[in-house]
């Protein structure tokens, strides 16, 4: 929690910087330019997340199809940060595959807000699939058979009804979507150019190449304000507003038919369009990874999974290490967590709640900032090494297994626990054999979610490594500035295929537990 | 606003779902229905039993495998819901959250484009009918269950629907709301005249309001009449055990006169009506006898006796567990009726009031 805290006090400990921050024209361009991109992507990745949350939940998709799509809409969420980015420059590069190769056009960019906006959009739309598709699913199709009952078209009642009960959950991911774009630090660093600076690459480039680390915390400070913005809009607007449409008993097994076979066709159409985008970007990257080097030299090659197994070795083996220690610390202080908040009266437990919500709010160029300058010094001098790493995850990956554990927790009437106690048992008891089956689905969301981010992160943790401790999305970053795109290539596979397998794994893990909320809880994942 | 009711006809209707277990199952199978002009007919069954379903056909919301509905003289099988000109009424209400009061009964005024006046003046008009006048501005978060089902009921009502439509309206309200409540839609349908389907599974509510009751189970239609129909003349087991509580005591068929049966049963010659299905003398039969038309007298001179094994009084009754040899009955006694008392023990003498016994064969089919 004093972690937490510190990263609070980062504001204040690095405002005398910001002056220069506020005058500095190129600084102040690359605000604009954060919020212009983040608001773009909001937008775009929304209507993108709202279509294909709007066929999943009403288009009456075969069980497999819903699968696919599923699987197709969570690549991007468990990839590391560059995967589409790599694809895109791939794809749209000087010599890439569709610009070069197939449309003959020479001395293209690929750099900008274009490709940027493009990137990002694919990499987190599913983000806002997410958040919609429960909310549309959760409609009571009752709702929705009056309005038609009362004579309205099916048009109608999309415009009348379904969408005007989906405006909290609209805005909710346009928020976090908003504030995904503006805390990626990855995407614009590799695409976005030298046209088109914006404030996470300012900062981290003030940091790693000026060594100037007061000025890169003034510059993430800058970035501060608008994602707390974001934060707050988010928690105290939005979720005051999510209508409850769930009224006494289901609405039973029958889905009201709320689109009709042309709209059904079409929004399928467009749905396997983007997918295939997606998948494409994804077989790109691993044909990528087994030639010699795309758009040159298209002999097959293990090469460069042989560079990554041996040069690479250390941030692969650092990288499941840490992984594996934040895992298991990361889903017990997430159940811990969520369970003190949920159940337990005590002073200050609504700040200790919004403590630990802000380390994962926030931006991970701040919060990796912030840990750097909280333990650079006495009496914590962790910097360099994988502890500060683990703790980084633990607590900012963390907040998803509390959310979880505090979700779980509200749907489980505390009669539960008090007829265990009537029942005779002690209070230890009780938690053991009836609260914490419950929450299960919760640790293991917190597990699977500490893990995916240890694989995935590079915001917060690019200011953490050391040469003594390296991880795997550094050194394709390194790759990435070094153009040895065939061994960051390979490097994204081998993270893509261990975090599915991981997963799964979880999955099957939930399966097993038949504890209720399970499948609720698996939607966190994200 | 009572304009011309018109007749519903259901005909021949089924509806089968594939069931992920027992493959494909059917909602509702060949299920007949004439509901008159400006009826009440209730559809009574057990969960699952196909009135839901039967019910969602009529509005539309499903679409019949076989069979076609006919609304009046048009056939509305294929039409969709918001071609029917239907009012509908969910158990769960499904009342827009995002709209008012106000808001979500003009919703079905809003979509057949009605000047903004007329509008105004129907949802007054209908809101001051449910009474709920002066609510306009509230959102149905802020209502209780009673008052968001009378949103409800204003809702389908104001669009002046040809059919108005009922799945277990009541179901979540409390007990005696929902005897409240079932008046007051009863009287509204009297008054306004329209065509009514209500589905339950509850069987005084269906009793309390309907013209006419249609019992289902398993997909079909298994007996229909007035309330007095099904009560005094089950046609089947389920029919007796559902409307109403029986004792079924087995008997032995002794002659059949016209309707009328003569059995032997607790030991006793009893005249019952027969149903259709039984003829033959001297097969086994059983006898519905409802527990209110067993009287209890004096053990002295009487031709059956019982020993009383419990009894509870209850107010305006006093229910009764009696031994009659090695059959057990169950006797309800009304407080107004006379001063009988037996304590707990005792042996008493039974008389079966006349008209108040039914045969039934011995499986039903």
């Amino acid at each position: 929690m004093l972690l937490a805290r510190v990263v609070m006090d980062n504001g204040t400990f690095s405002a005398a910087g910001l002056d220069k921050v506020l005058t500095d024209r190129n600084q102040l361009r690359a605000f604009w330019n954060s919020l212009l991109l983040a608001t773009l992507v909001g937008i775009g990745g929304t209507l993108l997340g709202f279509l294909f949350a709007f066929t999943a939940a009403r288009a009456r998709l075969p069980r497999w199809l819903l699968t696919t799509v599923d699987a197709a809409v969570l690549l991007p969420l468990v990839s590391p940060p560059f995967t589409t980015a790599i694809a895109m420059i791939f794809s749209f590069g000087p010599r890439g595959l569709i610009t070069y190769e197939l449309l003959g056009i020479k001395g293209v960019t690929v750099y900008g807000l274009t490709s940027t906006l493009a990137s990002e959009t694919f990499t987190y739309f599913p983000i806002a699939y997410l958040t919609l598709r429960p909310l549309l699913t959760a409609i009571d199709s009752n709702v929705e058979g009056m309005a038609r009952s009362l004579g309205a078209s099916r048009w109608r009642v999309f415009r009348t009804v379904t969408v005007p009960l989906t405006i909290p959950g609209i805005a909710n991911a346009f928020l976090l979507l908003f504030a995904a774009s503006l805390a990626d630090f990855a995407t614009p660093l590799i695409l976005a150019g030298n046209q088109f600076p914006v404030l996470p690459t300012q900062a981290y480039l003030q940091i790693t190449g000026l060594f100037d680390l007061r000025g890169g915390a003034a510059l993430s400070f800058v970035l501060l304000l608008p994602a707390l913005i974001v934060f707050v809009l988010q928690r105290y607007w939005v979720s005051r507003r999510f209508y409850v449409t769930v009224t006494g008993k289901g609405a039973g097994q029958t889905t009201f038919d709320s689109v009709s076979p042309g709209v059904r066709v079409a929004l399928l159409s467009a749905c396997a369009l983007v997918t295939l985008v997606v998948v494409y970007f994804y077989a790109l990257l691993l044909y990528a990874s087994l030639v010699m080097a795309l758009g040159a030299n298209h002999a097959f090659t293990l090469l460069h999974y042989k560079a990554i197994f041996t040069g690479g070795m250390q941030a692969i083996r650092d990288t499941l290490l840490i992984a594996a220690f934040a895992m298991p610390l990361g889903g017990l202080y997430g159940i811990l967590m969520g369970y003190l908040v949920a159940r337990k009266e005590f002073f200050g437990r609504r700040t200790l709640e919004l403590l630990s919500m802000v380390n994962y709010a926030l931006p991970g160029t701040i919060v990796g900032i912030a840990y750097l300058i909280a333990f650079n010094d006495e009496p914590l001098v962790l910097t360099g090494t994988a502890l500060i790493i683990v703790a980084c995850y633990v607590f900012r990956y963390g907040p998803t297994g509390i959310r979880a554990t505090i979700a779980l927790l509200s749907q489980i009437d505390k009669s539960l626990e008090e007829a265990s106690q009537g029942l005779g048992a002690r209070s230890g008891t009780t938690f053991r054999r009836v609260t914490l089956p419950l929450i299960a689905p919760a640790f293991f969301a917190g597990l699977g979610i500490v893990f995916i981010r240890s694989m995935t992160a590079i915001s917060a943790t690019i200011f953490l490594v050391s040469i003594g401790w390296t991880l795997i999305t550094v050194k394709i970053l390194e790759n990435m500035t070094e153009l040895a795109l065939g061994p960051a290539a390979a490097f994204s596979v081998f993270v893509v295929v261990v975090v599915f397998a991981v997963i799964a794994a979880i999955g099957w893990c939930m399966r097993r537990l038949h504890a209720p909320g399970a499948t609720r809880v698996t939607s966190l994942l994200s | 606003m009572s304009g011309d009711a018109i007749a519903v006809h259901v005909d021949g209707v089924s509806k089968r779902f594939s069931h992920r277990v027992k493959g494909e199952v059917y909602a509702a199978r060949d299920v007949r229905l004439a509901v008159a002009p400006g009826e009440f007919l209730t559809l009574l069954g057990p969960s699952g039993c196909g009135k839901t379903t039967t019910l969602r056909m009529i509005a539309g919301f499903e679409t019949p495998d076989e069979g076609r509905i006919r609304f009046g003289d048009q056939d509305v099988t294929s039409l969709p819901a918001n071609q029917r000109n239907i009012g509908f009424v969910f158990q769960n209400y499904a009342l827009f959250p995002h709209l008012s009061v106000a808001d979500n009964v003009a919703y079905g005024l809003h979509v057949r484009a009605l000047p903004a006046g007329e509008i105004e003046a129907r949802v007054r008009d209908v809101l001051q009918l449910v009474g709920l006048a002066g609510y306009e501005h509230q959102f149905s978060s802020q209502l209780s269950g009673g008052e968001q089902q009378r949103v409800a009921l204003a809702r389908a009502i104001v669009i002046r629907p040809r059919v108005l439509l009922f799945d277990e309206p009541l179901s979540n309200l409390d007990a005696k709301l929902r005897v409240q409540m079932r008046t007051e839609i009863r009287d509204l349908q009297r008054r306004l005249a329209i065509t009514t389907v209500y589905v339950t599974h509850d069987q005084e509510e269906a009793m309390a309001v309907s013209d006419r009751i249609a019992v289902m189970s398993a997909g079909s239609v298994v007996q229909e009449g007035t309330a007095e129909d099904l009560y005094y003349r089950p046609g089947s087991e389920f029919v007796a055990t559902f409307v109403g509580r029986i004792n079924l005591v087995p008997a032995r068929l002794l002659g059949v006169d016209g309707d009328v049966a003569t059995v032997e049963a607790l030991g006793a010659s009893l005249r019952a009506r027969a149903s259709a299905a039984v003829s033959r003398a001297g097969t086994a039969v059983r006898l519905v006898l409802r527990p209110e038309s067993i009287e209890i007298v004096a053990a002295a001179g009487a031709t059956l006796t019982a020993v009383v094994r419990s009894r509870m009084f209850l107010g305006e009754k006093t229910e009764y567990t009696l031994a009659c040899g090695d059959i057990t009955l169950q006797a309800v006694r009304h407080s107004a009726s006379g001063v009988e008392h037996a304590d707990e023990g005792a042996t008493v003498g039974l008389r079966l009031a006349d008209g108040a016994l039914t045969v039934l064969p011995e499986r039903d089919g």
